[in-house]
């Protein structure tokens, strides 16, 4: 049955574009959940780098929380899973999607349903936050460029509130 | 809108990312079977629901993920002070 399973996306595959901001589907990704008490016994483990301040991205990996990491790389990558350590390393690829939120006015509809302070969050930091009533891992990629975590289940929802936000932008 | 620093983010952040999680320092009975039902019932449903100075549990739910404590004076809703768990009563 395996065979059979196909992957649909939960929103368009076909970019929204407006005035100052795209949205659109990030490329399907590799995504484990990582629990651990020590950064160092962690970045041991794996065989990489490991980001120990909450906020702070290495190579695709996000400190989430104190003992909590999120691991994004491309589809197909292959970690090691620290059997027999004090570790939880968790394959969680299908789980979420990536919404990129692009351009001049990218923080402008991002900040009309996060209430964090989003000016002040700076490339290449990552943060679990809400968007409206939404959880969130945001991630600032770039200057203007933003990849937004969102569990599948909630993202054709999220997506209609990314979209109305961008089409409602004041001048 | 409420703010709360968090002191595991080290950052003061919007309510809507906390959720709310009880009194603090409230220890769970070390063996549950050797207390009365009225000691039991105490531990969980008693609460000192006082006006004023409140010691409290949160949880940054939606960031970091973790519990902490805070001490709120209950009228005013201002947050006096928040600290990490595990950390003596402030
Ligand atoms: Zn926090």
């Amino acid at each position: 049955m395996a065979d059979a399973a196909i992957r649909t996306a939960p929103v368009p595959a076909e970019p929204a574009r407006f005035d100052g901001v795209t949205i659109s589907l990030g490329l399907p990704l590799a995504r484990w959940s990582l629990r651990g008490r020590n950064p160092q016994e962690l970045g041991n483990a794996l065989g990489l780098p490991v980001p120990g301040r909450i906020g702070e991205t290495a190579g695709g990996m996000a400190c989430l929380g104190p003992d909590e990491w999120l691991l994004r790389l491309p589809e197909g990558s292959i970690i090691p899973m620290g059997e027999g350590q004090p570790l939880s390393v968790v394959d969680i690829s299908d789980r979420a999607i990536t919404l990129i939120v692009e351009g001049d006015r990218a923080l402008d509809v991002l900040s009309s349903g996060c209430p964090r302070d989003l000016s002040k969050l700076a490339v290449g930091e990552a943060r679990r936050t809400v968007y409206e009533t939404v959880e969130i891992v945001l991630i600032r990629e770039g200057e203007t460029r933003y990849a937004v975590e969102v569990w599948r289940s909630f993202a054709p929802w999220l997506h209609l509130a990314l979209v109305t936000a961008a089409s409602h932008l004041p001048e | 809108m409420i703010l709360i620093h968090c002191p595991y983010c080290d950052q003061t952040l919007p309510e809507l990312e906390f959720a709310y999680a009880g009194e603090g320092h409230i220890a769970r009975p070390t063996d549950p079977s050797a207390l009365s039902d009225e000691d039991w019932e105490r531990y969980l449903f008693i609460r000192d629901n006082p006006r004023g100075r409140h010691h409290e549990r949160w949880r940054h739910i939606h960031g970091c993920g973790r519990f902490f404590n805070a001490v709120r004076d209950t009228v005013t809703d201002k947050f006096e002070m928040t600290y990490k768990a595990g950390e003596p009563r402030q």
